[in-house]
């Protein structure tokens, strides 16, 4: 058995994302679903139903009238709410545990995720983009395929860390160098057999913009965007650490000033809270 | 008992009983502060050099920023018996993203800003561990003043 046909079988082996965050995911790609659409799927699972009423009724989102249904819920809260709190409900499971190939603890990629999602929102505002529920579920789950690959990354840390600090690789290429597959590739594959859509595969496939000629493309950069942001806050970060590419010239393409990038930092700053209650309310 | 400084944020203490801790500090700088005769000690963790970019987030959060952050974490010292000539002082973090260059090289920024302040004020850092592309952890212990590093990966090292 090869190494890849290995990892597939342990992505197989994988439980997946509940069967609601797939439906969600769709959805929020089209331009015509309504709030009933979104209700709909949501009530398809009791206790994600139950779990997103506790949430929207807590004194953190400060609803006046209390939400009975999940229909109420996305009357109050907007749609892009209910569905970013059911894409962190759904996701808590498959990454909040520890990757010790990547240096990272119990919770430490979650948190992560968390606050790259968070980021991803001021970031998609800043670039004009309409669909801020991709762009923060991409964010979210981009570093999925690190839950495979960390024990690859494990057995062979030392030639791959050797790469990043005497040969100039970054993490990602010197992934791809030593392993054949790095861990956005692998991200985008568990995104194929858990069947994410095109659109999302594509944004967890280049995350780290593997490929220039994706610079363009503004939902990419947005992601990537965010995950350099949360990168250089450092909450969350592993044995990886800061040791993934720069793209000046991304910024030049979407005009994005340093200016911007820093009050998106500052943002964040102010709206480190949001990361904790949504790491709370996924517990 | 551990006080765990966050991200924009800072904790002075003179129990010696307790360590301040910092945590993943990427771009951000972890200032670490001790004065050995009253055992007064702190850390301030913030992300970026300057307020002017806006002032009503530097009022809701001054160790937010390396201007309004580090006169008050001196200043904080003080009132609790330090005194300037006698503060050893410890920097981590400034991490860079690889190719981060110029402007958008936050972590270089973020330094500078603290170096241009202690030049104007005449103080001198004792040691430091910034910059590269790793993420770092800094604790100090108030009773002893030691200083222990970690970066995501490896094992604590005293400085």
């Amino acid at each position: 058995m090869t190494t890849l046909e290995k990892m597939i079988r342990e992505i197989k082996e994988l439980t997946p994302m509940p069967a609601v965050a797939n439906r969600l995911l769709e959805m929020i790609e089209e331009p015509d679903s309504s709030i009933n659409d979104i209700a709909r799927i949501i009530q398809y699972d009791p206790v994600m139903t139950v779990d997103i009423l506790k949430i929207c009724n807590s004194a953190y989102l400060g609803l006046k009238i209390p939400a009975e249904s999940i229909k109420d819920a996305v009357n109050m809260l907007g749609t892009d709410q209910i569905v970013q709190l059911a894409m962190v409900k759904s996701s808590a499971k498959v990454l909040s545990g520890h990757q010790q190939g990547y240096g990272l603890e119990q919770g430490d990629m979650w948190r992560y995720s968390v606050s790259s999602a968070v980021i991803a929102k001021q970031v998609a505002l800043r670039l004009g983009l309409n669909n801020k529920s991709t762009i923060f579920t991409a964010a979210l789950i981009k570093d999925i395929g690190k839950i495979i690959l960390e024990k690859y990354v494990f057995k062979d840390y030392k030639k791959i860390d050797t790469l990043v600090k005497k040969s100039g690789y970054s993490f990602r290429e010197a992934e791809k160098k030593v392993l054949g597959i790095d861990h956005a590739e692998l991200g985008a594959l568990i995104g194929k057999i858990w069947k994410f859509s095109p659109r999302m595969i594509k944004l967890i496939q280049h995350h780290h913009l593997r490929d220039d000629s994706m610079m363009n493309d503004k939902e990419v950069a947005g992601v990537y965007l965010a995950d350099c942001i949360c990168m250089m806050m450092g909450n969350g970060v592993g044995a990886d650490g800061l040791s993934y590419r720069f793209k000046d010239q991304l910024m030049k393409i979407h005009n994005i000033s340093h200016s911007d990038i820093t009050a998106i930092m500052a943002e964040f700053g102010v709206n480190m809270n949001e990361v904790k209650i949504l790491l709370k309310m996924a517990q | 008992m551990k006080q765990i400084v966050g991200v924009a944020d800072m904790k002075v203490s003179n129990n010696p009983a307790e360590d301040v801790i910092t945590y993943s500090l990427g771009s951000c700088i972890g200032l670490v502060i001790y004065d050995p005769v009253v055992r007064v000690g702190g850390i301030l963790h913030y992300m970026l050099p300057e307020s002017a970019i806006d002032k009503e987030k530097a009022v809701q959060k001054p160790f937010m920023f390396a201007d309004t952050g580090i006169p008050r974490l001196f200043k904080t010292a003080y009132a609790m018996g330090a005194m300037k000539p006698r503060i050893k002082i410890f920097v981590a973090g400034g991490a860079e993203i690889l190719d981060q260059n110029g402007f958008f090289n936050i972590g270089k920024r973020n330094y500078l800003a603290l170096k241009k302040m202690f030049f104007k004020n005449k103080v001198m850092i004792d040691k430091q561990e910034v910059g590269g592309n790793i993420n770092r952890t800094v604790r100090i212990e108030i009773a002893s003043g030691d200083i222990f590093l970690k970066t995501s990966g490896s094992k604590e090292v005293k400085i």
